[in-house]
């Protein structure tokens, strides 16, 4: 009995029912609006990484697709007796090392200076972020002209107030601060973009309030901005070190050198994607530089865990406000 | 009755309809593109049009796409439409081949050019990968070509096998070429440094070249105002291998399966100058980067007193700077044995994988011995492939003429040409030179080291390159 009034009941409210329920709707309308995004995810994301990940377990070079052979994880092993390998991810923590405290302190530096009411700012502000808009071939071209060891700029002002004229090798010898110069130049205002809305938010109630209880500026800037600053220098440092550890465009601009391609990254910059870039491009080796690849994939996931992991001892965590 | 109004499109709406357009359009441009022709640089010279040969009338219409890979300043967009007009059935598309990585990327999406410019070094790999089309009956046929008319530097295009480069099929030719060892030097700089002038009747031995350059490198405390020479560190093992080619030896054993350096007392010391060269400081390096950024650029300023580049360069050679002093000078020996200086020889094949050869040697003949090659000819960019054309080069300024007469004494050397390793790339070797000898120069290893270094990793890329080819 149940049954047949439960069937019947269905029969009555299925007739004339759409098959496009409300929430078959939503769902198609979502999938819709991020199908472009989804589209470009799979072509341009997803599908290279599989075939990259094929690819680093067989000898391809390029052109021997009819011959091309699986070899297992020998590409992954070889990256652990590769010298080269050791040298250059060496190269790139101490790149990371330099440029990225370097950059960050900078560029909140930059934030806090031009967060002040001063005269001006908004001209000021638009002058520090000009570099960042300019494309890194050109910059590269320009410092080059600045720090060339024989006749550029730098070494010349330095000479100025030298006994005899000084050829200071930035851009071989000491690339490692030569390239950190061009790369700080460039970055420093998108950091200080992203650091001023970050400072802009901070409610003024909070500093009025720690001034009206005696606090002075270092302890205002220590106890308040700096402590509602840190989900946002924790997110610029994340950023930061995945950039660092990707760093290829640079060493690469530096190291061109007329119309020769064997150029090569001086050893001071020789980083990690260089070797890599070497072994795929000049050395033909695909499939060993796909893997170098994938080994670089899993050394920066490792550390950005590490660096989640470390958040919970350093960065403010403002969701708990208002569990009183 | 009252009209229904029209329904507003609501927000939602609107960005479901955004959505599917732009979906749409990302889906269309996941189609592969059709490849445009490339923007083409102003050419250096402008040569008036001679009159074009005329060519009997094929017997069947050629018709198709030809898709030529190459520099759009050399393949330009005024020989394509000159090429289409004068037929009609064929349309050419010029794909920008300055990074060899596309055709790589082209061949592994398989849809590689029909045509495809490279340099002489590259020849044995792409004939050991099957990658060349056969072109003998083309040339053969050719009623633009005579087969007794081509300079022997298009010998890198013939083979019998990778490892018999020189006879056999022919495979391409060059668009133009230069011996490479040859010497310009600004003989200002020479008396500056109270040295007499060059003799460009005399090729200089390579200790010669060195002793001139220590008297010409000038240093104003640790900056460097002008260097000794300078040299494309790109081909560097080619000029090893020139060297060693004046005795006939090489730098590779028999069946170029191993290269042969700490072992060869020859191929030490030949690469010792190199390294002496640069560790003195006489030669840009990595440890001393060029003042211009490029040798040829330091030349025209009077920061190189000599550089070694090939006939081509002369086209650019004199500069306001330098105008007084430019000249040129045979290439330089080793042992006193003169040897035919060309190591690069570029030029273009027709790939193997072409579906329309008939077209695509139409347009590879049209561009090698047509029009345009007299074009080049007269621009004085390089020496032409055909030696009709010899007596096309410019030869209207003094350091024109002087190039000339000293590029005839290079040209009459006609030796072999080298037999370049098939299975390793061709910069494989020079980037190992580059990293080294920064290593070597900073003191990281010594100069025995470098050159175990070398080999070593040499060997294993060619080890790597017989599993590849010979499976």
């Amino acid at each position: 009995m149940t049954t047949e009034m439960t069937q019947s009941q269905i029969r009555k409210s299925n007739s004339g029912k759409p098959f496009l329920t409300r929430q078959r709707r939503r769902t198609l309308t979502f999938y819709m609006l991020i199908s472009p995004w989804l589209l470009g995810f799979i072509f341009l994301a997803v599908i290279p990484l599989v075939i990259g990940l094929a690819t680093s377990f067989t000898n391809y070079d390029g052109l021997n697709l009819d011959s091309i052979k699986f070899v297992g994880l020998n590409n992954y092993t070889r990256a652990f007796g590769d010298p080269d390998v050791k040298f250059s991810v060496g190269r790139t923590l101490i790149w990371g090392a330099l440029n990225l405290p370097l950059w960050l302190g900078l560029s909140f530096l930059m934030a806090l200076i031009l967060n002040q009411d001063v005269k001006g700012r908004g001209a000021y502000r638009t002058i520090f972020y000009l570099p960042s808009l300019v494309p890194i071939a050109i910059a590269v071209t320009a410092w080059r002209i600045i720090l060339e060891p024989n006749f550029g700029m730098l070494n010349n002002l330095i000479s100025q107030f030298t006994p005899k004229p000084v050829a200071i090798k930035w851009l071989s010898d000491y690339a490692m601060f030569g390239m950190t110069g061009i790369s700080i130049w460039l970055g420093l205002g998108v950091g200080m973009i992203i650091f001023l809305a970050g400072l802009q938010g901070i409610p003024d109630e909070l500093k009025e309030a720690a001034r009206i209880d005696g606090a002075n500026d270092w302890q205002v800037f220590r106890h308040i901005i700096l402590v509602l600053m840190t989900p946002i220098i924790f997110f610029q440092l994340v950023m930061g070190l995945i950039s660092s550890f990707q760093q290829l465009n640079l060493p690469l601009l530096i190291t061109k050198v007329g119309i020769s391609t064997t150029s090569v990254a001086p050893r001071p910059i020789y980083l990690y994607m260089i070797h890599t870039y070497t072994q795929i491009f000049t050395n033909g080796r695909y499939g060993y530089g796909t893997a170098l690849l994938w080994l670089l994939f899993i050394g920066i996931l490792i550390l950005t865990i590490v660096v989640f992991w470390s958040q919970k001892f350093w960065v403010y965590d403002n969701s708990s406000e208002g569990d009183s | 009755m009252t009209e229904k109004p029209l329904k507003k499109l609501s927000r939602r709406d609107a960005l479901k309809l955004s959505g599917t357009v732009v979906a749409g359009a990302v889906l269309a441009g996941c189609a592969t593109p059709t490849p445009e022709p490339t923007e083409a640089a102003v050419e250096p010279t402008a040569a008036p049009v001679a009159e074009v040969p005329t060519q009997e009338p094929v017997a069947k219409p050629i018709e198709g796409n030809v898709v030529v890979m190459h520099f759009p300043h050399e393949f330009t967009e005024d020989i394509v439409k000159a090429y289409q007009d004068s037929h009609p059935g064929v349309t050419v598309e010029v794909v920008d081949g300055q990074d060899a990585t596309r055709f790589f990327a082209m061949y592994a999406a398989g849809s590689p050019p029909d045509i495809y410019r490279l340099q002489a070094p590259s020849i044995p790999g792409f004939l050991a990968r099957k990658l060349l089309y056969d072109l003998t009956p083309y040339f053969e046929a050719s009623k633009l070509i005579d087969m007794a008319d081509l300079a022997p530097a298009n010998d890198y295009y013939k083979a019998a096998s990778p490892l018999e480069i020189g006879s056999g099929k022919t495979y391409g030719m060059v668009k133009d070429f230069s011996p490479d060892t040859t010497i310009f030097a600004n003989k200002t700089l020479f008396e500056k440094a109270g040295l007499p002038a060059p003799d460009d009747t005399k090729a200089k031995t390579y200790i010669e070249v060195m002793e001139d350059a220590r008297k010409l490198t000038v240093f104003d405390g640790e900056r460097m105002t002008q260097y000794g020479y300078g040299y494309e560190a790109g081909w560097v093992d080619r000029f090893w291998m020139n060297i060693l080619g004046e005795t006939d030896q090489s730098l590779y054993n028999s069946d170029y399966s191993k290269m042969v350096l700490t072992t060869s007392d020859d191929a030490k010391a030949i690469v010792k100058w190199f390294y002496d060269m640069a560790a003195e400081k006489l030669t840009v390096s990595p440890k001393n980067p060029s003042p211009g950024g490029w040798f040829g650029n330091d030349f025209l300023s009077n920061a190189a007193a000599m550089v070694q580049y090939g006939f081509w360069y002369s086209a650019m050679a004199i500069s306001d700077a330098n105008k007084d002093g430019a000249m040129m000078l045979p290439g330089p020996t080793w042992t006193g044995v003169r040897r035919d200086p060309t190591v690069t020889a570029t030029g273009a094949i027709v790939t193997s994988a072409t579906q329309n050869p008939d077209a695509a040697w139409s347009v590879y003949e049209y561009f090698h011995a047509d029009q345009p090659s007299i074009d080049r000819a007269r621009s004085g960019w390089g020496v032409p492939a055909l030696k009709s054309q010899w007596s096309l080069i410019p030869q209207e300024t003094d350091f024109q003429k002087q190039a000339y007469k000293v590029l005839e004494g290079e040209l009459a050397l006609n030796t072999t040409p080298l037999q370049f390793n098939p299975f390793i790339g061709e910069s494989v070797v020079s980037t190992l030179w580059n990293t080294n000898l920064d290593m070597a120069l900073g003191g990281t290893i010594t100069f025995d080291d470098m050159l175990a270094a070398i080999e070593k990793e040499t060997n294993v890329a060619i080890k790597e390159g017989i599993d590849r080819i010979m499976g």
